[in-house]
């Protein structure tokens, strides 16, 4: 398997919430917040990048929420090609984590 | 009630839109709220009754409704954008809200790719500029005029300008530049302004004659032939480019308005290109005589 880049903080965050399915930014935003207790926000600017960016690459496809009420609001759903890259990170992550626990 | 509004004529350079954020932070204090954000001239409104907070945003947007509701989504109201690509953004103050509340770009990457996309631009212009300036450098030694010099160097400054920016904005850290250069800013882009215009004025009224004179044939003699007249509008440098082949010795003279040679040649033969002589304001008249079969070309420029 060829080795990718490793993703920023943003990005991870971004693909790791929609793991469970799809969500909309501020969804996305929230779930980021909860997950690292604060830690990590990400702000519109960089939202808007992130998606922009991530589905030029096919990692994630945009998608109409069916919810009544709302139709029309714009969800991001991960690709396959998202979630193989989320697993790659993560095994690379874990990777670092089990070489820190050795030395 | 009617809403009471101004214009504020304020420039920022794009390695200091910070500078510009915190401007518009504090006319919002004041009661002064931006309504539409622009490169020379902004627009406000009078509004005591709220506080905003802004952002400003570099990138084309290839999906607006989808930047709209990214923004909405975290309290960011979208103002406007500039025709070159900068936007307006802001989002109610809640002084309960920490500082990071008002951020936009929350990482280093997606800051830097802004100032990155920016830096680019400004590299790209830069270099461009720094180019047409080395070629007009190389034409102002070759041939000095004072049209080609002016441009040569606005095109300098320009092109030392630009990559300044871009060196400023290629780096997130560097681009914490608050300092505010609009008055240097405004100096400088009526300087390029005024310069161009002039540069363009100036060789717009530059004589340029191509002019050619042959009379192999004719074999009754030529006395005093008055050739062209011209003006010179400004002193300044000019470039003679002279031909002679004839049977007998030719004269010819550039005579100014008192009938003096500014130059002069006597000979049957002679050739010189880029013969540079200065020439001060006025009117000017070619002469020459010659006996029989010659021909004289001549160019001034």
């Amino acid at each position: 398997m060829k080795r990718s880049e490793p993703l920023s903080e943003s990005y991870y965050y971004i693909l790791l919430c929609l793991a469970k399915g799809a969500n909309h930014g501020y969804g996305i935003m929230q779930m980021t917040e909860k997950l690292s207790g604060g830690d990590v926000t990400i702000g519109s600017g960089t939202m808007y990048g992130a998606t922009g960016n991530m589905m030029k690459k096919g990692w994630i496809r945009e998608i109409l929420s069916g919810e009544p009420g709302q139709e029309r609001r714009r969800l991001y759903q991960l690709t396959d090609a998202g979630r193989e890259i989320l697993r790659g990170e993560i095994a690379r992550l874990r990777r670092m984590l089990e070489n820190a626990e050795e030395v | 009630m009617a809403g009471q509004y101004k214009t504020s004529m304020k420039m920022y350079s794009a390695w200091n839109y910070e500078k510009e954020i915190e401007d518009l932070n504090k006319a919002s204090e004041k009661g002064w709220q931006l309504v539409k954000g622009g490169l020379l001239a902004s627009r406000f409104k009078k509004d005591p009754g709220v506080r905003y907070r802004y952002q400003m945003d570099y990138r084309r947007i290839d999906d607006m409704a989808r930047y709209i509701e990214t923004f909405r989504e975290q309290g960011w109201e979208y103002v406007n954008s500039t025709f070159n690509g900068w936007h307006y953004l802001r989002k109610l103050y809640d002084p309960s809200l920490p500082e990071e509340a008002y951020e936009i770009f929350t990482d280093r990457e997606s800051l830097r790719e802004m100032n990155g996309r920016w830096a680019r631009l400004g590299l790209a212009l830069g270099i461009v500029a720094g180019v047409a300036a080395l070629l007009y450098g190389v034409w102002m030694i070759l041939r000095f005029q004072i049209p080609v010099a002016l441009v040569f160097l606005l095109l300098a400054v320009e092109s030392a300008v630009l990559l300044r920016g871009w060196f400023i904005m290629r780096d997130p850290d560097k681009s914490r530049n608050r300092r505010g250069d609009g008055a240097l800013l405004a100096v400088f882009l009526a300087a390029i302004l005024l310069g161009g215009t002039a540069s363009i004025a100036l060789a717009a009224n530059r004589v340029s004659l191509q002019t050619e004179q042959k009379a192999g044939d004719i074999d009754h003699p030529v006395i005093d032939s008055r050739w062209a007249d011209f003006e010179v509008k400004y002193p300044d440098f000019y470039y003679v480019d002279l031909t002679v082949e004839a049977e007998k010795p030719v004269d010819f003279a550039i005579l100014n308005e008192k009938d003096e040679p500014v130059f002069e040649i006597h000979e049957k033969s002679y050739r010189t290109e880029n013969r540079r002589i200065l020439l001060p304001r006025g009117r000017y008249r070619l002469s020459f005589s010659a006996e029989t079969g010659y021909r004289v070309e001549f160019g001034i420029g």
